[in-house]
Formats: C-alpha cells, structure tokens, sequence
C-alpha cells in the first residue's frame, strides 16, 4: 500500500490506469462529461442539461471540420430536397408506388447519415464509457437503417392492401418525372458518395433474392452472350439494383395506367417494391443485427476452430473454455477465452503463447488462465525448465527458428536480473513429456466429433442462417473436454464451477 | 470459371444430362404440336356444344365414345390378365373421382371460356408438382423455380384481377333457368356465396381442379400399375365411369327438356372432340412422355396448346373459321363472349414462361452456398445457392412445439395471450367490415393487424431468448429481447412519425369524417387495449419481483420517467424492471390505448360540437406522446447495443476498480471492458499487470470476488506478469509488436523500479 505515493509521480500518458489517489479519477476519467454528472454534486443541473444537444453539435463540428464530409453534407440537402419534393408529388398523383419508391430515397438519407457517423467513428478515440471504442455506432446505424426501410415497406404494404379494397384514382401527371427524379438522385448518390459501411454490408451479408434472380438471369443471359460476363456476373450492387428494379415497375405502372387506365396496377407495383426492399434489406439487417447480438461471425468460425485446435494442444493446456468471440465494428473482433492447464505448467508463458495464436485473428482478446487446484502447495507457479521448451515448439508458432533461439537469449537476461522471481522447480518433471506425446493422440479423435471439420467452409454455409446450431456446438464442447477426461484426476467439480460465469 | 458457367440454362444442358437433338424428335414434336392444336379445337368447340347440351350429359357422352374406342383399340377383358374383384372397386374409385374431375374442368369451362380454361387447366404434373414444391416446401430448387412459380401466381391473379371479361357481367345476372341441374346450381350457389363474379369464380374452380387432377393422376399410377398399364386403365375407367353417369343422365333426360333440336347434327362435332381431347391427347401424351421425356414434352405441350388456345381465341368468331364451327347458329351474339383481353394475353405469356421454367428438369448440386473467403476475410458466397436448407420439420409438430415453449414462461404467455385477443378483435372486426361492407372497419382492422406485427416480433424475441447457447450466440440467446425492444422502438417511431404526417396534413384540409361507426370500434379496441396493459403492467411487477436476481437491478431510464409521469398514467413505471422486449411491447399497447382514448375524444368532439379540427389535434397530440415515451426505450437499448458500461453499474464498478488496484500485488490494470450483454449478463474483461512473486490464481479469485460484488457476472481476467511481455516479444515476429511489447515491459520495469525504490 506503500506504493501508491511512490507511483503517483508518472506520466498519465501512458495507456494503463495506474493507481491513483481518489482526487486523480477526476482528471483521468472526465472525458465525457457522465463522471460529473454521475459522480458529481458539484454541477447538478447545468451540465445534464447542456450535454446533449451541446454536445451533438460539438460533434457535428467536429465531423464538419473534415473537409471530405461536406460533400456527404450536400448530398443530404440534395437529398432532403428532393425527398420533400417527391413526398409532394406522391401527395398530388395519389400513387402508393412513388411512395414506396420515395422511401428508397429516405433511406438514402438514413445511408448518408450513417455515412457521416463513420466518418465520425473514424476521429473518436475510446473513452471510458464506450471502452470498445465508437465503431458499433456504425453498426447501428446500418442497422437501424436498413430496419427503418423495412418497417416503411411494412406500412407500404398495409395501405396497399387497403388500397386493395378500395382503388383510388391514380393520377400519372407526375409519376414519370417524379420516378426519373427519385433514379437519378438515387444513382448519384449510390454511386458518387464512397459508403464505406453499406459498401462492406452489401459485400459481406449474404445475397438478397433479388440479387440471386438477377445472378440467375444474367448467368443465362451470359451463356447467349459471352461477352455480357465481365458486366453481369460480378455480384450486383444490391442498392443499385432495387432503384433500377423500383424505377422499372414503375415504368410499367405509368404504361399501364396510361394505356388501359389500370388503376390496380398501381398498388401491385407498390406492393412489388415494398417486397423488394425487405429482400434488399433483410439480409443486411440480419449481418448487423449479429453483430449486435455479439454472435460469432459466421465466416471465421472455420479460422478460429483452427487456431483453437492449435490451442488446445499447447503444452499443459487441458481445455479451451467459455470461448466467447465477437465482432466489434465491421470487420475486428475481439474475444475472451478460458484456458485451463495442467497444474506444473507456467502460466505466462501457456498465456503468452495462447495470445500469440489467436492475436492474429482476435484483436481485443482476453485469455483467463485457469488452474485446478492451485492452493496445494508443491508445485505452484512454476516455470518451465528451458530444456522442455523445444525450439519447435516456438517454430510451429512464428514459422522460423531463429526469433526462437533469440528469444530464449533474451529471456535468459531479466531471469537472471530480477530477484523477484520464483526458485525454478525441480528440473525432473516425469509427467511433462508423457503430456507432450499423447495430446496428439487425443486431438484425432476429437476430430471426428466436429461436424464442420471438413474444411471449414461447407459447415459454416449450412449454419448461416439463424437456426440453432446446437448440435455442433456440443461436438465442439465435447471435443475441446475430451482433454480434462484423461487429464482430470485431481479436479475438484467445486472449483471449476467457481470459475463458470 | 467453367464450373461457374455451367449452370446456366443452355450449357448446363450440356453438361447435365444427355438429351437427343432436337432434330431426331421433330416429328415428335411435330405430333404434339398437332394433336395440341387439335385439343384446342376440340375445347374450343366442346364451349360451343356445352352450351346446348347439358354438362353431365356432355360428360357421359365423351366418357362413353372414349370407352368404346379404347374397348375397340385397348381390348383390355380380352387381353391382360384378368381384373380381381377388389381392383374393380379401385377402378370404381377411380372413375368416380375422374368423372367429377371432368365435370369440374367442364363446368370451369362454361365459366370462364375455353382460352382460359386452356390457360389454367392445361397443365402437366410436373410443372404443378414442381410448383407445389416451390411453394410448400423449403428446397424448391434454386430461384429459377421461385421465378416459375411466381410467374405462374401473377398469371393466376392477372386473369382474376386485370380480365374485365364483360361478358361475365351479363352471365352473373343468369337467369334461375339456366340452372338446369342440382349439381350446376350448387357449383353456383357456392361461386355466389364466395361473394365473386361468375368468372372468377371459374378460375378458383379450376385452379382447385387442377391440383386436384394432378393428385389424382399420381395417386392413380399405382393402380394402373395393378391393372396392366395405364392404357387399360384409362379404357376400364372410362367405361365404369360412362356406366356411373349412366342413371343421372336418364334420371335427367326424363325430367328436364332437352335444348337440342337434333342430336344428330351433334354427331360429327361430338366424335371430333371425343377423338381430339380424350383419345388422340391420350395416345400422343404417352408417346411423347416415353419419347422426349416427361419435362421436355410437358414444355412443348403445354407451349402449342396455349399459343393455339390464343390463335383459336383471335379466329374464333372471325368468319374464315365458321366451316370449323359446328355450331354455327346464324343468330349467335357469342361474338362478344370471352374476348382477348390484355389481362388474359398477360396471363397467357406468364404462364408460357412459368411452364417453361418450371418443367426444366432441376438441376442437383449448385446448392452450395459459402465457396471461400476472400484474403480481408469477406465471404465469397456462390450466387446459385439458397443458404437455408432446414431440415424440414412438420408442421404440427412444430406449432405444438412452440406453442408449448410459449405457454411455458410468462412473458411470452402473456404476450402470446394478448396476441390471441387482439386478433380476435381484428378479425370480428374485419369480418363485421366486410359484411357490413363499411371500409372504415376494414380499414382500421388492418391497422389492428399491422400493429399486430409488434406482437409477434416481442413473442418470438421472448420465445429465442430463452434458447440455449451455441456456437455462434456464445452468450446465449438474452440480446435477441433488447434487439427486439429496439425495434419495437423503431416501430413506435415510425408510427409517431406517419401520424404526425397524416394529422399536419389533415390540420391544413380537416376531411369530413363519419363518426357514426368509430365510437363503437374505437371502445371496442380501448377496452382490448386496457386488458393488454393490466395484463403487461402486471407483468412488469412480477417481472421486477423476479429481477432480483440478477443483482444489482437499477432503473434502466434516466429522462423516461419525467415525460411518463408527464401524461398521468399509473402504468408509468412500466420501464422498471421489464426487460426491453417487454418494454418494447408494453409501450405499444400503450400507443395503441392513446389512439383509441385519442379517437374517442375527437369523435365526441366532432358529434358534439362539430370541431373537425379536433381530430388531428388529437393524433398530433397522440404522436407527441408516442414518440416521447419511446426515446427512453431507445436510448437504454442503444446503450446495450453499443456496449456501454452500464449506467447502473457504473459507480459500482469504479470502485470496483479502484479495489482491484488495492489487491496486494496488483500492479495496474489496462483496458477495462465491461458491458451488459442482456437483461441478466454482465460481462467484462479486464487484463491486470501483477509482481512476479504473486500468485496468479490467487489475484484472479480475488479480482472475480470484487467484480462480482460489483454485478459483473460474466468475467475474463487476463494476469499478466513481467514474464508474459518477455514470452511475447519472443514470440512476436513483427516489428510493431515487438515495439509495443517492449513499451509495455518498459513501463512495467518502471514500476518496479518504483516499488524497488521503496
């Protein structure tokens, strides 16, 4: 306890929250203003009361200082403009298919402001509220996006289906020119302002039905015309295909309607579009709403298991628990892991190791060592003689020996330098090398409990959906216990329970 | 890349399976083609003769040609082996369910006209199999099918809804006479009870005889198999079923006067059609199945005899084509019958190109879905795959199931009951509105069904949540209920937002509205409204009782309860302890409860006092209050959403900290993550830098002890000692790591020359 005065003195720049006197959390933890507010009896009401709008325009201010973002700005203007400017016309030609196609043009609004929320997201560092940083705001808002739209094509088709029974008169005066409007401002927007999050939406959610019809027409389309193949086959752009699809019914409609005066046709189309627009979105409100969910994305499952197995058969590693990954924003994860080892094997170096597999794929991870039965006293908190860290065992790590061989030198100098560290524990470890000599034969057979050992791929594209995919995950618990089986002799069942969340 | 291409249309032929080319099977095709265009002819003119001759009578008679010929040709007592007694009562079967069929298909036809009798009645099993296949199961067979069998449905509704066919305005007011038969005017007193015109009453019925054709002719493969073929089959079973209409028709004959003037101009066109449409068809059909194969054939087939249908249609009463009538009366006003209209030619492309498509044999294995990852670690899906194959699960069971998984918890009971009652309501409602024909009922019934929706999504969140963990939903399931709460939020928001729209622009033009119908549904929907809140409100207090559990359960909103209180409900505190789902749901009944409230102000407003304006003061009001209540729900659920420290925790946890410093040995801590995951996880992850000399398992016990106290329940310690940094700069390969790994041991080296110092 000593130590805190002597500490006090340091730089506060470093990353880590050094101990601290209680007067120095006010300095280190008021970035935002909630430690005032919560903690505070100092400002009451003042500071609540500014924090939100005041802030949102500090915000805005900031996002505005950037130079790239007032292009996305008058984007939004144009875009408001022209929504207000559609929303008039559908008033006035009474078509519930312009409206439906208008919606479109909100949601093109809603895309920008996620836009700039990215842009935003990219300038924040992570405060203390939102330890993880800003990046799921990005998520959210594509998320909240793309639901809106949904729920507006919701109330599409409900009026259409009142429309249904009794059909108002269309008027096509405006329609034509309000559906041009609407494409046109549409594919500017689509097409000159960089998205960057509904950009990695689209490619990365699965393809909408519409996407698989176009794909299905143009294959056959390219099997006539081979030279149609660079243009068709790339998979469309799911937004550019519902405005040039939405622009097309609608074409229809105005035709129809001018011709034979069906008014009818009118409520289809808009029925058509609303269904279309939850085909566009929903598979991109199901990827984001995972990743809110703080689910496992799908597609690393297969890299994970891999660097899982790799884990699993460390040295002194019995099992690999409570493995929780997660996605934060687009695209980095971050995880926590449980790993349980032998009771004589050195839990810096099993962590640093364990870190070491999976910080390639896991940016933000956390690893828990865990030990049975670590209060009986002989064998605690040993280190691992030099001699049983064979240098393969670095070399199937990093790829290469000589970092091994350094690194063995260089561990070397602070084990002698401090005096802190633990006596080594006695050199004869008769049990060690049997551990490193059958964990290979454990791991073949686990391999045949995992139903997606066969490459990663198959098993994950079965699972894609949102089903319950419970039976796998007990091929896989089941395969990462087969270990504690053979190992787990001394585990006491009231401590392991102890360490279950 | 070859691979890829392989599947489309044409190449995919190829490389499939081996067909013969095309100019080996001409005359086959040559065959089809006429005998399709003699098929048309002979439906076309049976419109004709259906007309003056009774449809049961019109059955028998081509029931008993048909039997004669065959006996003629078949020769099916003479030849085979003999007919057991028990495979007569099948074949009796057999020609019962046939002959209903027929007269099903004729009367469809004196409805609707040949052409679109030709349209929906002419099509092969395979494409309605495969239809059927689209539509009611899960593995349909890539989107091309979906294509067909969507193709094939707007066809449908086209001829229902875009056939102003005009002559069926003048057959909806058909005399009582005309019914001259009890099976006639039941089929019309049904078609009139359905509250449809004549026509489309037609189509119903004939779509309905299609698919039953469809299931009788593959129900009855077995049987002929039993018998010695279909042929004989065919000829057994005409001839029972001649034998069947037998009495009718004499019963009929003797009772009714018969419209025919001589039966024997009748003959010629009689034997036509018999030789067309029941033997030459027949004969063709089973040649080409066997010849071409039964999908190739179907699309042909079924192509000639629509293009011959609309030819026939275009010709039929033009001049040039009267030799082909038989029936050729000089006083006929039949021109006017059934003409093209742009509707029956849109359903006529449609439906070439859904039988077109859906008869294409299905190509096995492109379903695959995921084919790689690209090097950022994006999927690379294959375009042909539908990612959903389920194992299907019937139906019952499957509703038993999650019926039972509802009626197990509260909350979802709850919801689950709520639900049933406001369907109820809607559904009394709509039908009043129908009968009633008032479309302010309808209306407002389909509002009540949209709102509905809300109920769904939180009865299916309620339901997921208690699912177990998996591998992907590692946490388990509890988040689903806050996604759900936020969209239930997001809901709400819309609906503020389209009322606030409507009322701004009804306060600019204030319509007439009629209040004579709105007083009674709008208490009607307050009073199933208010059971929802007592039932919700209830549950909330029963479901903060239960919260206890899960620690520390503070309020969730901060700003909620101002504007709650604000409008003086007593159910204000509903935010407390409900989880979003719940929260999500209960603030719809109360939107829901506002709007009736609001609707039956405005009406005694109107009634009374004549102010129109009140109405969309009311629903501004209404919308005001909705979006206010909803801003709380939102705000916390975001929180969740975006892994915010948890306002309740908050203090907790920075003491929390603050005591995992005091622990003895812990050196500092970095990244400190702690988050509410759901209603009654919070998890956290914190890495802690410790003096060599500690023991590791030791500190962690302690630091879970602590952070438990604090309410997180769901921890990852990461200890870390001078020794992890030395193992990892080791380890790490790379530069920067190896930058960063010894930053962070020179701090940690700073440390211990600070301790050391002591």
């Amino acid at each position: 306890m000593v130590a805190v005065d002597v500490i006090n003195f340091q730089d506060s720049d470093t990353p880590l929250h050094r101990k601290k006197q209680e007067t120095d959390t006010y300095v280190l933890w008021s970035g935002p203003p909630w430690t005032l507010t919560e903690q505070g009896t100092i400002h009451p009401f003042r500071k609540t009361h500014k924090s939100f709008l005041g802030k949102f325009v500090q915000e805005f201010n900031l996002v505005a200082s950037d130079r790239r973002s007032w292009k996305i700005l008058l984007f939004g203007v144009m875009n408001v403009i022209c929504t207000a400017c559609l929303l008039m016309w559908c008033n006035s030609t009474n078509s519930m298919a312009l409206t439906a196609y208008t919606y479109l043009t909100i949601f093109d609004l809603f895309s920008l402001i996620t836009c700039l929320m990215s842009s935003w997201v990219t300038m924040k560092k992570p405060s203390q509220l939102f330890s993880f940083g800003f990046e799921r705001f990005e998520v959210l808002a594509v998320f909240a996006s793309t639901v809106l739209v949904q729920l507006g094509a919701l109330f599409i088709l409900k009026e259409s289906v009142e429309r249904f029974v009794e059909q108002p008169e269309v008027h096509t005066g405006r329609l034509l020119v309000g559906t041009f409007v609407a494409l046109f401002f549409n594919l500017l927007t689509l097409l000159s302002v960089k998205n960057k999050p509904f950009v990695y939406v689209s490619e990365a959610a699965s393809t909408s039905w519409l996407q698989e019809h176009v794909a299905d027409l143009s294959r056959s389309l390219c099997g006539i015309v081979p030279a149609l193949s660079s243009f068709l086959l790339p998979r469309m752009n799911p937004f550019v295909l519902i405005n040039l699809a939405g622009a097309f019914a609608l074409g229809i409609t105005y035709m129809l309607i001018e011709i034979n005066n069906y008014n009818a046709v009118d409520t289809a189309s808009a029925v058509a579009i609303a269904l279309m627009t939850f085909g566009t979105m929903y598979p991109m409100s199901v990827y984001s709403g995972k990743v809110l969910l703080q689910t496992t994305p799908s597609h690393v499952i297969g890299q994970l298991d891999k660097l899982l197995r790799e884990v699993s058969t460390l040295d002194g590693v019995l099992e690999v628990r409570n493995e929780h990954f997660w996605t934060v924003g687009f695209g980095s994860l971050a995880g926590s892991v449980h790993v349980r080892i032998r009771r004589d094997a050195n839990e810096q170096m099993v962590l640093a190791h364990v870190t070491n597999r999976l910080h390639t794929l896991v940016s933000t991870l956390t690893v828990q060592i865990f030990k049975d039965d670590w209060t009986r006293p002989s064998l605690v908190s040993g280190v691992l003689p030099a001699a049983t860290l064979s240098a393969s065992d670095y070399g199937g790590a990093s790829g290469f020996l000589p970092p091994a061989s350094s690194k063995q030198a260089e561990e070397l100098d602070p084990l002698t330098s401090t005096p802190t560290k633990p006596s080594s524990p006695p050199p004869e470890f008769a049990f060690n090398t049997p551990g490193k000599n059958i964990q290979p034969v454990v791991l073949p057979s686990t391999h045949q409990h995992r139903p997606y050992n066969l490459g990663g791929g198959l098993g994950v594209g079965a699972g894609l959906g949102m089903g319950a995919r419970l039976p796998s995950v007990q091929g896989y618990r089941t395969s990462f216990s087969a270990a504690p089986h053979r190992y787990g002799s001394n585990l006491l069942p009231s401590q392991t329970s102890q360490y279950r969340p | 890349m070859d691979d890829k291409y392989s599947s489309n249309v044409i190449s995919g032929g190829k490389l499939g399976r081996v067909e013969v080319p095309n100019a080996r099977l001409t005359r086959y095709i040559v065959l089809l083609l006429l005998t399709k265009m003699l098929k048309a002819l002979g439906i076309f003119e049976s419109y004709d003769l259906l007309k003056v001759v009774h449809i049961v009578q019109f059955v028998f008679i081509l029931k008993l040609g048909c039997a004669v010929i065959l006996l003629f040709f078949q020769k099916p007592f003479s030849t085979g082996k003999m007919v057991a007694k028990r495979q007569w009562i099948k074949i009796l079967k057999h020609a019962v369910i046939s002959s209903i069929i027929s007269l099903l298909g004729f009367f469809g036809l004196t409805l609707c006209g040949p052409l679109r009798t030709l349209l929906l009645f002419e099509h092969s099993d395979v494409v309605v199999i495969s239809l059927l296949s689209v539509l009611f199961t899960s593995s349909g067979g890539g989107p091309s099918k979906t294509r067909g069998a969507a193709f094939f449905i707007i066809a449908v509704i086209c001829l229902l809804l875009f056939d102003n066919d005009d002559l069926m305005a003048k057959m909806a007011e058909h005399p009582e006479g005309h019914h001259d038969s009890a099976l006639t005017h039941a089929l019309y007193t049904g078609i009139a009870f359905l509250g449809v015109a004549d026509h489309k009453g037609g189509v119903v019925l004939l779509v309905l005889a299609l698919c039953l054709k469809v299931a009788f002719s593959t129900h009855s493969r077995k049987l002929s198999v039993e018998i010695g073929g279909a042929k004989r089959l065919y000829a057994l079973s005409s001839l029972v079923s001649a034998m069947v209409l037998l009495p009718w028709v004499t019963v009929l004959s003797a009772t009714t006067e018969s419209k025919v003037e001589s039966w024997s101009g009748l003959i010629m066109p009689f034997v036509m059609i018999i030789f067309s449409v029941m033997i030459l068809d027949f004969y063709v059909e089973s040649i080409c199945t066997a010849k071409l194969e039964a999908p190739r054939s179907a699309r042909y087939g079924s192509i000639f005899l629509f293009l011959s249908g609309l030819l026939l249609a275009n010709f039929w009463t033009h001049p040039l084509t009267d030799q082909l009538r038989a029936m050729s009366k000089p006083g006929q006003q039949a021109s006017t019958e059934h003409v093209l209209s742009g509707g029956v030619l849109v359903s006529a492309c449609f439906f070439i190109l859904s039988d077109s498509i859906l008869s294409s044999p299905s190509k096995k294995g492109q379903k695959g879905t995921l084919v790689g990852y690209s090097p950022e670690g994006i999927p690379l899906y294959n375009l042909m795959g539908d990612a959903l194959q389920h194992s299907s699960q019937s139906l019952p069971r499957f509703i038993k199931d999650s019926l039972k998984q509802i009626l197990e918890e509260y909350d979802s009971r709850q919801i689950f009951y709520f639900l049933c009652l406001n369907l109820a309501f809607t559904f009394v409602e709509l039908f009043y509105g129908v009968w009633t024909n008032s479309l302010g009922l309808i209306s407002d019934g389909f509002h009540m069904l949209f709102d509905c929706s809300a109920l769904v999504l939180g009865l299916f969140a309620a339901l997921m949540t208690r699912w177990k963990a998996t591998r992907i939903y590692s946490y388990g399931y509890g988040r689903v209920e806050i996604l759900s709460g936020f969209i239930n939020g997001l809901f709400l928001m819309v609906i503020a937002f389209f009322v606030f729209v409507e009322s701004i622009s009804r306060l600019i033009d204030p319509p007439n509205i009629n209040t004579v119908m709105l007083a009674p549904v709008s208490v009607g929907g307050l009073i199933v409204n208010l059971v929802g809140i007592c039932a919700f409100s209830h549950a909330h207090s029963h479901g903060a009782s239960k919260g206890s559990c899960s620690g520390h359960e503070h309020g969730h909103s901060h700003g909620g309860h101002g504007h709650s209180h604000g409008h003086g409900h007593s159910h204000s505190p509903g935010g407390r302890g409900m989880n979003a789902n719940m929260r999500g749901v209960f603030l719809h009944v109360l939107a829901d409860t506002l709007g009736s409230v609001g609707v039956i102000i405005s009406t005694v407003l109107i009634s009374q006092f004549g102010w129109l304006i009140a109405d969309p003061i009311c629903s501004l009001f209404i919308a005001t209050l909705i979006f206010l209540s909803v801003i709380p729900l939102l705000k916390d659920a975001c929180e969740v959403l975006l892994l915010r420290i948890p306002p309740e925790h908050e203090k907790d946890l920075n003491f929390a900290l603050e005591k995992v410093q005091k622990i003895e040995g812990v050196l500092s801590y970095r990244d400190p993550h702690f988050w509410r995951h759901s209603a009654n996880v919070v998890a956290g992850t914190v890495h802690l830098q410790i003096m060599s000399d500690v023991v590791e398992q030791r500190v962690i016990q302690q630091v879970t002890a602590v952070l438990k106290d604090a309410g997180v329940n769901n921890l990852t310690v990461q200890v870390e000692k001078e020794a992890y940094f030395q193992h990892m700069s080791g380890l790490s390969t790379g530069f920067h790591e190896v930058l960063a790994m010894t930053q962070q041991m020179e701090s940690m080296k700073y440390y211990k020359d600070g301790t050391c110092i002591m």
